[in-house]
């Protein structure tokens, strides 16, 4: 029994043990420490991680139809394997304690909010060891109706999203069978090695076919536009450990397989080659525009969200364009940046949905337009959503400027300004959202009903204190992932990042975090000397307040989040159209009038008049026979 | 260089910095008292007024985060001047950047937001709502002007810059090179320092619905420095991108303050805009240029 054996082995027993310990307290903890489990069992596995190029094969394999399917784990299945099971172990633990008491109280299933978290990484493990493109399908039809499950748990909109989701996943898996189909047809084998030496035979419409059937298939799941309308409700909605994993890492499974077949099988130098009809552009150009508009299109729909949880799904959709545009890049730095980007989001957005996790513990609600000055009540919340919000708007000194650095920098050196622009509008528009967000929270007028509330229970604060941990030192010390992110770079054949502990060394410009930070922490301090060499501050209630002269009470309410940014949405609010949906009405009333149309001619209208015609048909063409 | 040389060099240059923030301070507001034919404040009132407003007795904090924004203010920009070379010192120019310095730009604003936010009064957060939007507005054309900056040089490090302006004189500047982006720059400038005619979410004349309206004593103190540096700042790094930067302090200096002046005489001239007119305008003639200076730039 190889590691890897060991690892699925423990991973599928992470999905039985809640069922049998069911709605206990124990259910919690057990699956924790489980995850715990895997995690080591997955540190057996960590010379991928460092440079050792041989993958670990699991002994099981199946001979199906005469195929065989194996599975096995390289160096980009260690690193999505490690966010996973981080990212499991940590919603499991945020789960455990007062959590899990009250969700248990409101009637829901601790047992099934387990088992569907340990499904979801359980699947996930499967997909990310697949050793050929039809254990790759399986996994992938596995991972959909995990995640499924378990965003099904939250509230009947969630339900609603989730229907749609899965309507979304269906057609994108049939569009992922048929690019399965055409490769076997081609090659007679599910293997990666026999497709990636069939593609440079292959004529450019067959690649641009793959090329279109795989990433919209895959897009699906990351919520590409304009199949992203499915997931901020849908993820928004599930119960907060369960949204805190899926938005960390469920939808980077799409960027997952995205990987092997575009850039590990494919190879991005190919769709390079890919003219685009009647444009300059090429195949690759055109998804990195896609990339690019994922970025700006959901981050500006985030803006104008009034609910914490759905602010920081809509902002999970656009984070998603910085990875697959960074690997478009293809060069050692913009794909350093785009999988560096996979870990670093994983780390701030599950900090960030904990966070707001806790605010709904302690205050019940998220709406943006309810809550407010919470920070003196939860400073450490409050710690946590600030480290976050930093490392997602991609400010130093936190791990989302390290990524977006490196996609920044790899634009420059390729020459691509409009690309950079529509990252950095992106980048702009994030920092107004998140301010949004942690002022609507903890910052501005405290309610009087909040004036009570404690700090969010230690069960939570873990957690969250570790990942905010996690998101600083990566941020301070980026070699730490980089050298990760080396190994997947060699073992998916990209160039590999020359890198440091503080960052990359380049000629022409690099970046040394250490220094950067440091300084920047120094500057903090020589601020606070500064601050401190002026008289002393005398410091109010925060319910004594006042404003043009008067007095605010506590009961005058004047919190608001709707149009926050009144000057911005002067001008840019008539070009919010909702576009996207209308196109999804569309396409949707499309199909409704055409399968109501053949629904009517097969079974109601004219049954009589068809089977005359049938018959008319075949005397016709029985007698013209002759 | 060794580490000793390096780290007089990260304390040398904020201070030098803040002393010559002081004196454009100074030199702004001797403009606008000139062009109003007043005679104006006299040479040592910015330092009169941070005295002043540190030394005063009644200082109200609103709590911790309130403290906390006003010292990440200053010290965002304190470590961002470190990352700007100046003659005789490059501190941390091969380490950062033009990016990594176009970011940490940003956290004195995110201090002064969450400083802000903190006191819970709803006109300080409408102004930092305008703060934001308008960061939006001018960042665009900014980040485009140091795209094609970076994307002509072939390099990130503003040493480098420097280094290759230099070699071929008066004509290897940038402005000789890329006149179009360095107009976009230049028209993009006076919103990045905040001041007249883009100065609404500071609102200094009607403080009692800026940002500025909890900020008594050592916090108004505190953005005092911060816009010293902040005027520093901008001109230096524009000097920096155009103007060859400085080998010698006596031909940089001229250059930093004209970069300061010029832009600010012809701004005060114009009356001040709404928010959504510094979107407009950002985003129209700026950019327009900067997009004319990116392509030309990169034929």
């Amino acid at each position: 029994m190889t590691p890897l054996d060991q690892l699925l082995l423990l991973s599928a027993l992470t999905v039985v043990v809640p069922l049998f310990t069911g709605n206990r307290r124990i259910t919690g903890p057990l699956a924790t420490l489980l995850y715990t489990g895997q995690g080591l069992l997955l540190l057996r596995m960590a010379g991928l991680g460092y440079g050792s190029e041989t993958p670990v094969s699991s002994a099981v394999s199946l001979q199906v139809l005469g195929l065989e399917l194996h599975w096995r784990f390289d160096a980009l299945s260690w690193f999505f394997a490690l966010i996973t099971i981080g990212a499991g172990l940590l919603s499991s633990w945020f789960a455990s304690g007062e959590w899990a008491q009250r969700y248990r109280d409101s009637g829901s299933s601790l047992r099934l909010f387990h088992a569907a978290l340990a499904l979801n990484v359980f699947t996930m493990l499967v997909l990310l060891a697949s050793g050929e493109l039809l254990s790759l399908f399986i996994g992938w039809e596995l991972v959909s109706w995990a995640s499924f499950l378990m965003m099904s748990l939250g509230s009947n909109t969630a339900l609603r999203y989730a229907m749609r989701y899965v309507t979304y996943a269906f057609a994108g898996a049939m569009a992922v069978l048929m690019g399965l189909v055409l490769v076997y047809t081609r090659t007679g084998s599910f293997e990666f090695q026999a497709f990636r030496d069939a593609v440079p035979s292959m004529d450019a419409d067959t690649v641009w076919l793959l090329f279109g059937l795989f990433a919209a298939g895959f897009g699906v799941k990351m919520a590409l536009l304009p199949f992203h309308l499915w997931q901020a409700k849908a993820y928004a909605e599930t119960p907060g450990p369960g949204a805190a994993f899926l938005g960390a890492i469920s939808s980077r499974m799409g960027l997952f397989a995205m990987i092997v077949v575009l850039v590990q099988i494919i190879g991005v130098a190919r769709l390079v080659e890919l003219p685009v009809p009647f444009t300059f552009l090429s195949g690759r150009d055109l998804l990195a525009w896609v990339a690019v508009f994922t970025i700006i299109f959901p981050t500006f729909t985030a803006l104008r969200q009034h609910d914490a949880r759905r602010l920081l799904a809509w902002h999970g959709i656009g984070q998603g364009g910085y990875m697959l545009l960074g690997i478009l890049i293809a060069d050692d730095l913009g794909s350093a940046g785009g999988l560096m980007h996979v870990f670093n989001h994983a780390t701030y957005q599950a900090v960030l949905f904990m966070s707001v996790t806790a605010v709904i513990h302690r205050t019940g609600t998220s709406d943006l337009n309810k809550l407010g000055g919470l920070v003196a009540r939860m400073p450490l919340s409050f710690l946590a959503m600030l480290i976050g919000i930093i490392g997602l708007a991609g400010l130093p000194p936190m791990n989302g400027f390290v990524s977006k650095w490196l996609v920044y920098r790899a634009l420059i050196l390729e020459g691509s300004p409009l690309l950079f622009l529509g990252a950095v509008i992106g980048t702009l528009g994030t920092i107004l959202s998140v301010y949004k967000l942690i002022h609507n929270t903890f910052l501005g007028q405290l309610r009087l009903e909040h004036v009570d509330i404690e700090e969010a229970p230690s069960s939570m604060l873990w957690p969250m204190m570790i990942l905010s941990t996690v998101v600083f030192v990566t941020g301070y010390f980026p070699g730490l992932v980089l050298d990760w992110i080396a190994s997947v770079q060699a073992a998916v054949g990209l160039p590999v990042l020359a890198h440091h502990l503080g960052g990359v060394h380049i000629d022409k410009g690099g970046l040394d975090m250490i220094w950067v930070v440091s300084v920047l922490l120094a500057g903090f301090g020589v601020g606070a000397l500064v601050f401190l060499s002026g008289n002393r501050s005398k410091r109010v209630h925060q319910l004594d307040n006042y404003a043009g002269g008067h007095f605010l009470t506590a009961d005058t309410r004047y919190q608001y989040s709707d149009n926050f940014y009144p000057g911005l949405m002067h001008l840019i609010g008539p070009w919010y159209r909702k576009s996207f949906r209308w196109l999804e009405g569309g396409f949707v009333s499309t199909v409704d009038t055409v399968s109501q149309l053949m629904q009517g001619l097969y079974r109601h209208t004219h049954p009589a008049f068809y089977l005359l015609a049938v018959v008319v048909f075949a005397l016709s063409w029985v007698m013209g026979g002759d | 260089m060794n580490l000793s040389e390096l780290l007089i060099e990260l304390l040398l240059m904020p201070l030098v910095a803040f002393v010559i923030g002081l004196g454009m301070v100074l030199m702004m507001r001797k403009i606008a008292a000139r062009l109003g034919r007043r005679i104006g404040p006299p040479l040592l009132q910015p330092i009169y007024d941070i005295i002043k407003l540190y030394g005063k007795r009644t200082q109200i904090s609103h709590g911790l985060i309130h403290e906390i924004g006003i010292i990440m203010a200053v010290g965002g920009y304190v470590a961002a001047e470190t990352l700007l070379p100046v003659p005789g010192m490059n501190g941390l120019a091969d380490k950062g950047g033009v990016i990594t310095l176009a970011y940490v730009m940003m956290i004195p604003s995110l201090g002064m937001a969450l400083g802000v936010g903190q006191c819970a009064n709803p006109n300080g957060s409408i102004g930092i709502s305008r703060a934001l939007t308008a960061m939006l507005a001018y960042d665009i054309p900014f980040i485009l002007v140091i795209f094609g900056a970076a994307y002509v040089y072939g390099t990130t490090n503003l040493a480098d810059i420097i280094a290759i302006q230099q070699q071929q004189g008066v004509s290897g500047w940038g402005l000789m090179q890329m006149p179009l982006l360095a107009l976009a720059g230049m028209l993009a400038l006076p919103a990045v320092m905040g001041k007249q005619p883009f100065e609404i979410y500071i609102a200094p004349a009607e403080i009692a619905t800026g940002p500025m309206v909890e900020m008594s004593g050592k916090f108004m103190g505190g953005l005092f420095v911060m816009q010293c540096f902040q005027l520093y700042t901008a001109g230096v790094l524009y000097t920096t991108l155009f103007l060859g930067g400085g080998a010698y302090w006596i031909t940089f200096l001229p250059k930093i303050y004209a970069v300061v002046a010029i832009p600010m005489a012809a701004a005060m001239l114009f009356p001040r805009y709404r928010t959504e007119d510094v979107i407009r305008l950002m985003w129209k003639w700026p950019v327009l240029v900067g997009l004319m200076g990116l392509a030309v730039a990169m034929k």
